[in-house]
């Protein structure tokens, strides 16, 4: 289900404004960020971010195209390495 | 038998229903059209006038998108996806279900025809 207009989108507050922060200082870091939650705004377009994924951070620079997705969407936690006796086979 | 929107030729069905021939035309904006051109729905569709048929045509060039163009639009929507790299864009790209369905069994229509792997354990083990 999706959430409800009245709320507005969800965006960590601490994240937004570490963001604002860096407009001002117009500085661009990439922002360590574990919130993979957080609905992308268009403020957060044209910074970078770390996402955490559950083990390793995932470098996102935020384009126009991804307002409205959130942070989670683009830090893969799964990784597919292939079935076993794929090699095997493979070799052969 | 009529033609609407160039290729499209639905047959001698009731009207509603013939127009579902036309991609991106359903149940409901069937009806809406014949609402909308005062067509009666029932009425069966090689009984339409030429006039009812370019009624019916005007109205979707003018407020709806189907056809070639709405095939565009939705492989624009999901080439997006994809170029943004996020996670709905990859299971597009590798033909795996996209709105979280399981895929240890099942999924057959994203995944296409089962590719049975040589050695792998039988059924019954992957019951276990």
């Amino acid at each position: 289900m999706s959430r409800s207009m009245r709320k507005g989108p969800y965006v960590d507050e601490r994240l937004l404004a570490k963001v604002e922060k860096q407009e001002r200082s117009n500085t661009r870091e990439p922002i360590k960020t574990w919130s993979r939650d957080c609905t992308i705004v268009p403020e957060f377009i044209g910074h970078t971010f770390l996402i955490h994924n559950g083990k390793t951070f995932h470098k996102l620079y935020v384009i126009e195209d991804m307002v409205g997705h959130k942070l989670g969407e683009f830090s893969p936690t799964r990784m597919f390495r292939g079935h076993s006796g794929g090699k095997a086979k493979a070799a052969k | 038998m009529p033609r609407i929107l160039g290729v499209d030729i639905p047959n001698d069905k009731p009207t509603h229903i013939s127009l579902r021939y036309i991609y991106g035309i359903g149940p409901s904006l069937a009806l809406r059209l014949c609402e909308q051109a005062r067509v009666d729905p029932q009425r069966r569709a090689k009984e339409l006038s030429d006039d009812d048929i370019s009624r019916i045509a005007g109205i979707l060039d003018r407020d709806y998108t189907v056809e070639g163009p709405l095939r565009r639009q939705t492989q624009q929507f999901i080439a997006r996806l994809k170029d943004i790299g996020c996670y709905r864009g990859s299971r597009h790209r590798r033909s795996l279900p996209v709105r979280g369905q399981r895929t240890r069994t099942n999924a057959r229509t994203r995944k296409g025809p089962r590719k049975t792997v040589a050695g792998k354990k039988g059924v019954k083990e992957m019951r276990g």
